[in-house]
């Protein structure tokens, strides 16, 4: 891999990229993943032009819980709510919850990481023992106590970046629970370019340990960090309808999990309602499939020998 | 260790897990007593029962006294709470005023395992064996439907698989209930009521399955593609020895390492499906308890659980590292 980075000649890196997507697009999965990706990410992107504002109990259109009809595609909810209107407004949350909280883990779990490997020592071992309490400890079961603590201290009312502060801190939660995976790849990955005699040359030449670790090193890990970072979007939207399903979403800014937590209170299961929560929990498998899915092939395309772990 | 005796590096080995595993509970511990004392409000309020509770100055100034909240935070504090909890006094419910919550996690508890422990033992029959022969078998049509079949279950979440089956299953077909642990008002005999508490059971114990068996199929098809390409395969099939006789004698074993490291890593996820799939059927266990104490805010049921969870994922992994001590002779020396 490092091979091909180091013939530095513009083209050579356009003839890598070239090289690169031409692999990763000849894999099935990687194309089913991407197609359902991009369908997604339409609806997050204009649900208002698809489907009009996110509907209220005042601004229902329907009756309670009507089956699906040419007016009403998905059905409606026990107040008269269009469930397609929800489902793609319920994609805009959903999917910034879950891509925000991959950010904050990837930085994160990369920073972590690399500064562990890079230092080693008592650095690397007072980091990898925290690494250790995250990566032993899942992301739920610690947001599921830590994130109605936050929510108490910091009080609900007011919007964060846009968004409700429930929403708000379930997704950094998420974030600062989820990074120890990537922490540990990104770890031995860094431990065996730090002995490559680029960084040696780097070092002689007067580079200072930060301008290595992001120049040389970082830009080394970008396949490591791809391919597990589609793996922790699709555990974030996991946590996230979990979290959501037990009660802590926003009921003014529903997601998907947050949609089927209303769907179990309004009974929609024992009802037989089930275009309420067929499609926003068909929509979290969709996203969360593709993303493992992408996730698989760019493993597969930057490393031959086949992972072990899904 | 059962397997020889304790050698230097042997007992150093189980040293350090030991270490890791305290380490981890300390840490659990620390973070629901740092989370305890961030939460808004007097904690001796709090100790009495949060907020909604009226009490006098005295009472407070009592429990203050009581708890040795005058003292400071460390390491005074902290050490009476890690002592407390140590000798499980996890202090008392803010919604079932007055109770033990260490009493009312172990009422939930029997409730729980029952679901978990049949669930992983489903998944973990069905899933071992689908995946190790979709890995003997691989690239085959069956290795290609189990695979994209598990991937599936593996992104579906388990409550979300637990309503569809409600759907079919009671709702639709009436063949099963889908709710509660025992029919109200049914029969008193000992024997239909276990028939009874069977029924309720079958469709939570599915959902949970299902939703781990995707991850056993997965992890098993790849340790057997992992083992079918090594040297001592082909050497086997030089000596003549058959499909199946490779399989049981050389196979099986070898691919069993990862899949038992799994399944004891596993357990934290096993909880967390069941806890939302125990919401759907409300299931009295521990996670129905956790969606009460949820709405409730009750914070000293929470961080009850939490250290329930904690600790027992921690058990599991202290499992894991003897069990492949055992399984693994290579670790061992």
């Amino acid at each position: 891999m490092s091979d091909r980075i180091v013939q530095y000649s513009p083209s050579g890196r356009a003839g890598a990229i070239k090289g690169f997507l031409s692999k990763f697009l000849g894999y099935g999965g990687a194309q089913l993943g991407l197609l359902c990706l991009v369908f997604f990410i339409v609806l997050a992107a204009v649900p208002n032009i698809l489907v009009g504002p996110l509907e209220t109990a005042g601004t229902a259109t329907g009756d309670f819980l009507a089956p699906p009809s040419g007016q009403h595609l998905l059905g409606t909810d026990e107040v008269g709510r269009d469930v397609l209107n929800m489902v793609v407004h319920g994609a805009r949350i959903s999917l910034t919850i879950a891509l925000l909280a991959t950010v904050i883990s990837l930085i994160l779990g990369t920073t972590i990481g690399m500064t562990a490997g890079y230092y080693g020592g008592r650095v690397d071992v007072w980091l990898m023992r925290l690494t250790d309490f995250f990566f032993v400890m899942p992301s739920f079961v610690l947001a599921l106590v830590i994130t109605p603590v936050v929510l108490e201290v910091m009080g609900r009312g007011r919007e964060i970046l846009g968004f409700r502060p429930s929403l708000f801190v379930i997704l950094v939660v998420i974030g600062m629970t989820s990074w120890a995976f990537v922490a540990r790849v990104v770890r031995s990955q860094t431990l065996s370019l730090k002995e490559r005699t680029f960084i040696d040359r780097a070092r002689v030449a007067g580079s200072s340990n930060f301008s290595i670790m992001v120049r040389h090193i970082l830009p080394n890990l970008v396949p490591q960090i791809a391919a597990n970072g589609a793996l922790v979007v699709a555990g974030a939207i996991y946590v996230e309808t979990s979290l959501s399903f037990l009660g802590l979403g926003d009921p003014l800014q529903p997601s998907w999990g947050t949609l089927l937590s209303l769907a179990q209170r309004a009974g929609a299961a024992s009802a037989g309602a089930w275009w309420y929560l067929g499609a926003p929990g068909l929509c979290a498998l969709t996203v969360s499939l593709s993303f493992v899915l992408i996730g698989n092939a760019l493993d597969d395309t930057f490393n031959p020998r086949r992972r072990v772990i899904p | 260790m059962a397997v020889g005796g304790l050698g230097g590096k042997t007992s150093r080995r189980i040293g350090s897990i030991l270490i890791r595993a305290v380490m981890t509970l300390l840490m659990v511990a620390t973070l629901n007593f740092i989370l305890f004392r961030v939460i808004p409000g007097d904690p001796a309020t709090l100790l009495l029962g949060g907020a909604r509770v009226s009490v006098n100055a005295e009472q407070i100034e009592a429990q203050r006294q009581n708890w040795g909240l005058d003292r400071p935070l460390f390491p005074d504090q902290m050490v009476d709470y890690l002592s407390a909890t140590l000798r499980g006094d996890l202090g008392y419910s803010f919604k079932f005023r007055g109770r033990h919550v260490a009493d009312l996690i172990l009422e939930r508890l029997p409730a729980t395992i029952a679901l978990v422990g049949l669930a992983q033992l489903a998944a973990i029959l069905c899933g071992v064996m689908l995946g190790l022969y979709a890995g003997w078998r691989r690239g085959g049509a069956f290795d290609r439907v189990a695979t994209g079949a598990s991937l599936a279950l593996y992104s579906t979440p388990s409550f979300w698989l637990a309503m569809i089956l409600v759907v079919i299953f009671s709702t639709t077909l009436g063949w099963l209930p889908g709710y509660g642990i025992y029919s109200p008002g049914a029969s008193i005999g000992a024997a239909d009521r276990f028939l009874d508490y069977l029924r309720h059971l079958a469709l939570p114990v599915s959902a949970v399955a299902l939703g781990l068996i995707g991850q056993y199929v997965v992890v098993a098809r790849a340790a057997m593609s992992d083992v079918v390409t090594e040297d001592y395969m082909v050497t086997a099939r030089a000596k003549g020895l058959t499909g199946g006789q490779m399989l049981m004698r050389h196979a099986f074993r070898n691919a069993m390492l990862p899949i038992v490291t799994l399944i004891s890593l596993n357990l934290g996820y096993v909880v967390a499906g069941a806890i939302t799939v125990e919401a759907v059927f409300a299931w009295p266990g521990i996670g129905g308890l956790t969606v009460e104490a949820l709405n409730a805010r009750d914070y000293p049921v929470l961080q009850g659980i939490f250290l329930l969870l904690g600790a027992s994922i921690v058990g599991a992994n202290l499992l894991a590292d003897v069990a492949y001590g055992i399984l693994d002779p290579r670790v061992r020396q």
